[in-house]
C-alpha cells in the first residue's frame, strides 16, 4: 500500500527536502513510523516529551478538503497525508 | 460614502473641553488608519524631549478603515503614545469591542492632550461628548470599572479603562477593554498621568459602506472559507497556548529569566491541561475565530480563579519564566494583572529578574520585604503582583520595569535586566531564534513580540540559529506587522483572516479609496509607518547603538535548551547592516533622505538632518 506525506518547511530539514515522501502503513501512525525509518529524527519534531503530537502541528487527509485525522486513521492506498505546521508566534 | 466617518475626538484634559476634527483625507490615503495614522499625529503633535508622563506627552486612539464591519479580526484599536518605559514612539492594540462601537458613534479615533487636576471618565453616546467626574471608579479594578459604567450607563456600553496599576504610574500599565488589553509599551501609565480612568460609549451600528453589497460577498467568501481552515480551528480551540510544547522543545520558551530553556513538567501549563479547564471561548468584535480562551480553577488554593488566558506570552512570563507549573497560579495571576491593568509580559519579566538577583544574592529578604523568591515557587510572585499594581514597599520598585529597576538596585543588577530601549522581552529566546533577535532589537518599540514575526524562520523554511541573510526578512515581517497595524487587521489574520489581494479588495469596497486596490501601495504603507516611527525615535536621540540585544544574549552560552544549547548571539552587527541596507537606512540606523523621498517622507528630512552626520 503507497501513501504519500506532504511534509511542511520545518519537517523537510530531516527529510532532506523531500516534499512529499512515499511511505507505508495501514494506519496514519504506521506511516509516520515508515517515515521516521526513511528519515530518522522525523519523529522527534512531531512529539513532546511525553509522545503525544505536538499541537502545532496537525495531520489531515487530503481528500475533498483537509480533514483532521487520528494517529490510529486507517488509510487507503493512494492517500495523500497533509501535515502542517501552525508556528505563527504568540 | 465610506467605512471612514473622517472625523476624531480631541479631548484636552487640561481645559475640560473636547473637540471634533477632520481627519486630513491625504493622512488616510497615505497612512491607512490605526498605527500608522497615530505614528503620523505623534509625530507632528509632540515635540522631541516631551516627559511622557507629562501634560505634554498625548494618547492617540486610532482605528482603522475595516473596523466596525462585518470583515473578520479588524474591529481593533490602535494605541499611540511615547512610552514612559523606553522615552521612544509606543504603539499598542487593543481588542475587544470598544473601538468598533466608537466607530458607530461617527468617530475614527480619539486624541487625548493634556492633564486633567481630578479623576475623569469620557462618556460618548447620541446627545454628544461628555467628560464626567471619575471619583467613584478611581481605585476600582478593570472589572468592578466595566461594571459600575455599565449601571450607569446602561449593559450595553463598551468601555475601555484602566487599573490600579494605571492610576499608580505603574509604567507597563494597560488599557482594558473587557478583558482585551493593549498590553505593552505602558499606555495606561500615560493615561493614568492624565487622570483619565475610562471611556465609554453607547451606539449602534450598521456603519456606512463605500460598496456594501461588493463588501458583503467579499467578507462573506473570506468567513465561509475559514469555517473549515484548520488554522482558525486551532486558534479557536486552544488559542496560542498550543505553541508553548513546541517552542519549548527547540529552546525558544525562555526558562528562569532567560538562563536556560529547558521547563520541568512543562506541560503541566501546556495546551492540553489548559484545555481541560476551559469553560467557553471569547473574542473581538466580529470575528469568528474566537480565540481567547476562558478558564477556571477547580480546587486547590486558587479555586474559583477564571481568566481569559493565558495566551502564549503569559504562560510564559507567569509560568515558564519563574519555573511555575502550578497551572492554579497561573490562571490567578494572569486575572489578578487584567484586573490591576498591568501587562503580563513585563510584570512577569520584571518578577523574574528579581527572583534572579535573588538566586545571586544580589538582593535578599531585607529588600523583598521579607519574600523569598525562589524559581518555581508561585506565592511570591502573587504577592509581587499586588504590590507592583499598588507600588507598594519592594512593589514599587518593580512597577519601574527591568531597566530602571536595575538602575537603582546596581551592584551588576543591570547584566540581569532582560530588556531592549527599557521594554522588557517577550517569550521568545533570541539565541534559539535569531531572526526574531534581529527583530526585537530592531524594534521601534523596544522588545514587544508584536512588532513582526519571522515566519519562514519559525516555519523552518531558514535556520533558527544562522546569524547570516536575515535582515530582508526582519525589514520584510516589520513592515508587514506596521501595515496590519494600520488596517487594521489582527495578527492572526494569516491564518484567521484574510490574504493581501483580499485586503485591497475588502479596503476599496469599505472606503472607495482606488489607491488600496495595489496590494504593494497597502504593504508600502507599513514601511512608511516603520520609517516615520524611527524617525520619531531619532530625533529623541536614538540610533544604532540602541539596536541592541541584552548582555546575556551577546556573552552567554544558553543552557539547557535542546538544539540551541550553548548558542550566543555573535553577529548582531552583521545582521544589523542587513537591515539598515533592507530599508535604505545609514549603517547608524537613520532613514537615508532619499528613503525619505522615496516614501513621500521628505518633509522629515529637517527634522533629523542634524542625527545624519
Amino acid at each position: 500500500m503507497s501513501v504519500r506525506v506532504k511534509l511542511p518547511p520545518i519537517l523537510q530539514e530531516p527529510s532532506g527536502g523531500v516534499e512529499a515522501p512515499e511511505v507505508t502503513g495501514r494506519t496514519v501512525g504506521e506511516c509516520l513510523e515508515s517515515l521516521e525509518e526513511q528519515f530518522p529524527g522525523t519523529k522527534d519534531y512531531l512529539f513532546d516529551r511525553q509522545g503525544k503530537l505536538l499541537r502545532i502541528f496537525g495531520i489531515y487527509l487530503d481528500a475533498d478538503g483537509l480533514r483532521p485525522i487520528e494517529l490510529d486513521t486507517t488509510v487507503r492506498d493512494g492517500d495523500e497525508i497533509v501535515i502542517l505546521n501552525f508556528l505563527m508566534g504568540g | 460614502m465610506s467605512s471612514y466617518n473622517g472625523k476624531l475626538i480631541r479631548l484636552n484634559l487640561t481645559t475640560g473641553k473636547s473637540q471634533v476634527e477632520e481627519i486630513p483625507r491625504a493622512w488616510l490615503k497615505d497612512f491607512l488608519g490605526g498605527r500608522g495614522l497615530g505614528v503620523k499625529y505623534l509625530y507632528e503633535e509632540l515635540k522631541p524631549g516631551v516627559e511622557p508622563l507629562s501634560a505634554d506627552n498625548k494618547v492617540i486612539m486610532m482605528m482603522g478603515p475595516l473596523g466596525a464591519t462585518t470583515a473578520m479580526s479588524v474591529s481593533r484599536m490602535a494605541l499611540v503614545t511615547k512610552s514612559p518605559l523606553t522615552g521612544t514612539v509606543a504603539k499598542s492594540v487593543m481588542g475587544g469591542s470598544f473601538g468598533a462601537f466608537l466607530k458607530f458613534a461617527g468617530y475614527d479615533g480619539i486624541i487625548v492632550e493634556g492633564e486633567s487636576a481630578k479623576p475623569v471618565y469620557l462618556h460618548i453616546d447620541k446627545e454628544g461628548i461628555h467628560l464626567l467626574d471619575a471619583a467613584d471608579l478611581w481605585g476600582l479594578d478593570t472589572q468592578q470599572t466595566h461594571q459600575k459604567l455599565r449601571e450607569k450607563h446602561g449593559k450595553s456600553t463598551q468601555v475601555a479603562c484602566i487599573g490600579p496599576a494605571g492610576e499608580n504610574l505603574v509604567r507597563y500599565a494597560v488599557l482594558i477593554s473587557d478583558l482585551r488589553c493593549g498590553g505593552r509599551t505602558g499606555v495606561g501609565t500615560v493615561l493614568g498621568a492624565k487622570k483619565i480612568k475610562a471611556f465609554a460609549v453607547n451606539s449602534s451600528g450598521p456603519l456606512s459602506l463605500h460598496d456594501p453589497d461588493g463588501f458583503k460577498k467579499l467578507a462573506r467568501e473570506i468567513i465561509e472559507g475559514l469555517k473549515t481552515s484548520p488554522g482558525r480551528i486551532k486558534m479557536s480551540d486552544f488559542g496560542t497556548s498550543y505553541l508553548t510544547l513546541g517552542f519549548e522543545k527547540v529552546g525558544i520558551f525562555p526558562v528562569k529569566n532567560f538562563q536556560e530553556g529547558r521547563l520541568e513538567g512543562v506541560e503541566k501549563i501546556g495546551d492540553e491541561a489548559l484545555a481541560n479547564i476551559k469553560i467557553k471561548n471569547d473574542g473581538c468584535y466580529g470575528c469568528m475565530a474566537k480565540c481567547g480562551q476562558v478558564r477556571q480553577v477547580s480546587g486547590g488554593t486558587y479555586d474559583g480563579a477564571t481568566s481569559e488566558g493565558p495566551d502564549y506570552e503569559t504562560i510564559w512570563s507567569l509560568g515558564g519564566n519563574l519555573a511555575n507549573t502550578d497551572i492554579g497560579a497561573l490562571i490567578a495571576a494572569d486575572s489578578l494583572c487584567d484586573k490591576l491593568g498591568m501587562d503580563t509580559v513585563s510584570a512577569g519579566n520584571t518578577i523574574g529578574f528579581a527572583y534572579e538577583l535573588y538566586q545571586r544574592g544580589i538582593i535578599t529578604k531585607k529588600d523583598t520585604d521579607g519574600l523569598e523568591l525562589n524559581w518555581g515557587d508561585p506565592a511570591p510572585m502573587m504577592t509581587l503582583l499586588e504590590k507592583i499594581g499598588s507600588r507598594q514597599g519592594f512593589g514599587k520598585l518593580l512597577g519601574e520595569g527591568t531597566k530602571r529597576a536595575a538602575a537603582q538596585i546596581g551592584k551588576g543588577a543591570e547584566d540581569y535586566a532582560i530588556h531592549i530601549k527599557g521594554l522588557e522581552l517577550p517569550a521568545y529566546e533570541p539565541r534559539a531564534v535569531k531572526g526574531y533577535g534581529l527583530i526585537l532589537a530592531t524594534s521601534n518599540i523596544g522588545a514587544s513580540h508584536m512588532y513582526g514575526r519571522p515566519r519562514d524562520e519559525l516555519a523552518g523554511k531558514k535556520d533558527k540559529l544562522t546569524e547570516v541573510d536575515k535582515g530582508k526578512d526582519a525589514a520584510s515581517a516589520e513592515s508587514s506587522q506596521a501595515t496590519q497595524d494600520s488596517v487594521i487587521q489582527c495578527s492572526f489574520s494569516p491564518v484567521t483572516g484574510f490574504n493581501a489581494q483580499q485586503r485591497s479588495e475588502l479596503l476599496v469596497a469599505a472606503t472607495g479609496f482606488k489607491e488600496f486596490a495595489d496590494p504593494a501601495y497597502v504593504e508600502k504603507i507599513g514601511e512608511r509607518t516603520l520609517c516615520l516611527e524611527r524617525c520619531f525615535n531619532v530625533r529623541e536621540g536614538f540610533d544604532r547603538k540602541d539596536d541592541t540585544l541584552p548582555k546575556r544574549m551577546r556573552t552567554e552560552p544558553l543552557q539547557n535548551a535542546g538544539p540551541a544549547t550553548g548558542q550566543v548571539f555573535k553577529n548582531l552587527d552583521g545582521l544589523l547592516d542587513e537591515y539598515y541596507d533592507a530599508l535604505g537606512y545609514t549603517r547608524n540606523g537613520i532613514p537615508s533622505t532619499e528613503k525619505l523621498n522615496q516614501l513621500g517622507l521628505g518633509g522629515v528630512a529637517k527634522d533629523i538632518e542634524k542625527f545624519s552626520k
